[in-house]
């Protein structure tokens, strides 16, 4: 209660409202639909770099709102986030489903496996190995940095969600050292169904890995100034162990099957 | 949200701050109500376009195919994406699913309005092709390989499913977890309205089932726009592939919009006729689950002609087929819940009559549908045309309008019956069988779906009349649905203000909504004390 003088009125409710939503939707809006839309289907450098920059400050705007009020704002239901997201990866789980099956579609169908234009010897098997690696080990960093703000350590857990964070850059780093190498090789996206296939899969797999890393910073910033909620915590340590997870029927299946 | 906690500056928020930006379950429900409105209007117009464009032979209002297809795109799109499926889980099960199961909001009330901002934007990008240049011309289906080779912007096709999509899975995680964590105290799961059942049931196949679609079309987009081979089969790809991921996804979402519509059935049946749910449970368990159970294994009966192998087309013959028996079981509460009745005549009374009809056509005539050998000859007629707007566009659309007279009284205090309404709907249930049945006595003969003329039938007769008199017919049909529309929206936004004030609990009805809370209920929803159930309530306990 903000003051005595409302104690007589312990229940009276009032409209909620908030800009967060508004802001999210708005960005997401300029910089996904309109952006792609004046890039691609209107070859307009200036309008999709326009476009772009407003939703980027719309979309960031938004989420510090969201997160604030997250963090500052009492839940009709305290930690029910912890049952939605869960709920959420249900549905992720889903759309990385009908992008293996479309794969072993084209794979099935397919005359040879891997088809022509694909370089001598198939993908280089050491990358994925590394960023396995990587991702498992910041899987763990991530758990211990929850084990540290269950036991009230908020430095401990700064330290180590840092280091999360890291972990997950370098991740990013390699899919991307990858994709310059294989691309210089000609093995780009129109090559074949393999290549089609395998950038829209890892392609896809990265942008959770990208989401997840802006989830961690969301988490980082205000937990910096000393200000952290375990629902939240939780729920990108969740999701992050889900991307973490799904990297493994990525890598088994596009290079190793 | 802080419902619990009070602020001292809230008094001064403006109204329209409070409005736009609310984050409360019943505004986000009328903002939904209002957008789908919309969408159905400007859809509804589309239609009619359509319609006099087939009139006569030959080209009379639009200036291309190509502007016909574009028609076709957004009144298809549309209707469904943007009227049917948010008007159903969007508007209805905002406003009304949190009320009865006695919650004082759903549990995650931002993400709530992120989903209606995300409804509305998708709307903006809807309505975008019509001053863009380029626009989508692709259906709603969005078959490739037109799709990728078309000059049309098949990214704002794209793009509008994407956030349609993502806007349902959001509201479905909301839905279930409300569902499952915010009911009264006391309420068991045999407690539910059905409407509550019909709702969790559309979102658990939103939650599954959209990210196949959004999949399918995130590939198309692929195709189209970055090279890659999807759909491409000279380069390895299967263009087969999209019309499975699409339809594996499309055919769900007629249950995710037939089932809310059953639901709003039950619940005006059940007031209106002062009854019980006739067999609660085997509609629940058996009818609404069992539907969900198999909607996944049918959609190959879209495209049996397509070229898939005859074990394939024979399952899901069977499959599809079966989906009948949980269909048969839903209709069967609902007729036994009029068994010994009560029954008061009222516009929504009058509208959920009607749906039981429409229901039985629109379910008769998929029959032949279902069969692989009658498939092919009916296929891309108008006959399925009609088919599927018997229970799309009719039984849907007529289920939600009746839902708006029944709990329009909670939602403003006031009635919308009256000579108006009662006209508009006559008008408009007389309308749809002028304008539907036309198209199944020539679809049957062969009339083409989807094509802005038929020139070539035009030595066919049918009944001794040729294809363009039933054309004329169906066109008739159409002016007389746009009338009684145009009365029944302004009878809608007149009542809204001027209407008859209505006591709160107008029908007599015992579900929560009405019993529990003043009309239009306030922030919070059941004032100070919250809402507890005891283990012999339901929201059917009429004691006659």
């Amino acid at each position: 209660m903000t003051s005595d003088a409302e104690t007589a009125h312990v229940h009276e409710h009032h409209w909620e409202w908030s800009w967060a939503p508004l802001f999210v939707v708005a960005g997401t809006f300029f910089l996904l639909p309109i952006s792609f839309g004046f890039y691609f289907a209107y070859d307009s450098l200036m309008y999709t770099a326009i476009f772009a920059g407003l939703g980027t400050v719309l979309l960031l705007a938004g989420v510090s709102i969201w997160v604030n009020e997250g963090l500052t704002q009492t839940p009709l239901l305290a930690g029910v986030a912890n049952i939605g997201l869960p709920i959420f990866i249900l549905s992720e789980i889903f759309i990385f489903l009908s992008l293996f099956s479309s794969y072993w579609m084209l794979r099935l169908g397919g005359q040879s496996w891997p088809p022509e234009g694909t370089p001598d010897g198939g993908l280089e098997k050491g990358i994925p190995l590394i960023m396995t690696v990587i991702l498992v080990s910041s899987s763990v960093t991530c758990h211990i940095a929850e084990e540290k703000l269950d036991h009230g350590d908020l430095s401990g857990f700064n330290k180590w969600w840092i280091y999360t964070i890291i972990l997950g850059a370098i991740f990013l780093g390699f899919t991307v050292y990858e994709w310059q190498h294989l691309i210089h090789l000609d093995f780009i996206p129109s090559t074949n169904a393999y290549s089609t296939a395998f950038y829209t899969i890892t392609g896809f797999h990265a942008s959770h890995v990208l989401l997840g890393l802006g989830a961690f910073i969301a988490v980082l910033i205000p937990a910096l100034g000393g200000r952290t909620n375990k629902t939240f915590v939780n729920c990108v340590s969740v999701y992050w162990h889900f991307v973490d997870v799904v990297w493994f029927f990525v890598a088994s299946q596009i290079y190793f099957w | 949200m802080n419902t619990h906690t009070t602020t001292a500056g809230h008094a001064a928020v403006p109204a329209w701050k409070e409005w736009l930006l609310t984050t409360d379950h019943k505004r986000i429900g009328i903002m939904y109500l209002v957008g789908s409105m919309a969408a159905f209007g400007v859809a509804g117009l589309m239609a009619l376009i359509i319609r006099a464009e087939q009139m006569e032979l030959g080209m009379q209002i639009v200036t291309s195919g190509t502007q016909y297809n574009s028609f076709l795109y957004f009144h298809g799109a549309a209707m469904i994406l943007a009227f049917l499926i948010p008007g159903l889980t969007g508007f209805a099960a905002n406003y009304f699913l949190p009320l009865m199961i006695g919650a004082r909001d759903v549990a995650f009330p931002r993400i709530n309005a992120f989903s209606v901002w995300l409804f509305f934007f998708a709307i903006i990008l809807a309505l975008l092709s019509f001053v863009i240049p380029d626009a989508p011309d692709i259906m709603w289906t969005g078959y490739p390989p037109y799709s990728v080779n078309t000059s049309g912007n098949t990214a704002f096709y794209v793009f509008t499913v994407h956030l349609l999509g993502f806007s349902s899975i959001l509201g479905a995680v909301n839905f279930l977890v409300t569902v499952i964590y915010l009911r009264a105290p006391g309420m068991g799961w045999n407690q539910l309205n059905i409407f509550v059942w019909t709702t969790v049931a559309a979102f658990v196949l939103q939650l599954v089932f959209i990210p196949v679609l959004a999949a399918a079309v995130t590939l198309l987009l692929f195709d189209k726009y970055l090279g890659t081979h999807f759909y491409d089969p000279s380069a390895g790809g299967d263009v087969l592939l999209y019309q499975n991921l699409f339809w594996f996804y499309s055919h769900p979402a007629v249950y995710v919009i037939f089932l809310p519509a059953v639901g709003i059935l039950f619940e005006i049946i059940a007031t209106m006729s002062k009854n019980r749910v006739f067999n609660y449970k085997a509609a629940v368990y058996p009818g609404i689950w069992g539907i969900v159970a198999i909607s996944g294994i049918v959609w190959i009966h879209h495209l049996y002609i397509s070229g898939m192998p005859d074990w394939i087309r024979l399952g899901h013959m069977v499959t599809t087929l079966l989906i009948s028996v949980p269909v048969g079981i839903l209709v069967l509460s609902l007729w036994g819940t009029l068994y010994k009745g009560a029954i008061t005549y009222n516009t929504a009374m009058m509208y959920a009559a009607s749906c039981l009809y429409l229901l039985l056509i629109g379910g008769l005539t998929g029959i032949p549908l279902a069969l692989p050998s009658m498939t092919l000859h009916l296929s891309e007629t108008s006959y399925v045309h009609a088919h599927f707007h018997f229970i799309m566009a009719l039984f849907s659309a007529f289920a939600l309008f009746g839902g708006i007279y029944y709990w329009f009284p909670k939602m403003t205090g006031r009635y919308a019956d009256g000579a108006l309404a009662t006209f508009s709907f006559w008008m408009n249930f007389i309308g749809v069988n002028v304008t539907f049945w036309p198209l199944f006595i020539i679809g049957k003969e062969g009339m083409p779906r989807r094509y802005w003329d038929y020139e070539m039938f035009k030595d066919v007769l049918v009944m001794g009349h040729p294809f363009e008199d039933f054309h004329k017919v169906a066109t008739v049909g159409a002016g007389i649905i746009a009338i009684g529309m145009i009365m029944q929206t302004y009878n809608f936004i007149h009542s809204a203000f001027k209407g008859k004030p209505a006591p709160t609990n107008p029908w007599n009805s015992r579900s929560l909504e009405w019993t529990h809370t003043v009309s239009p209920p306030g922030p919070g929803n059941f004032g100070d004390t919250d809402v507890v159930v005891d283990e012999n309530w339901t929201p059917y306990e009429y004691n006659k």
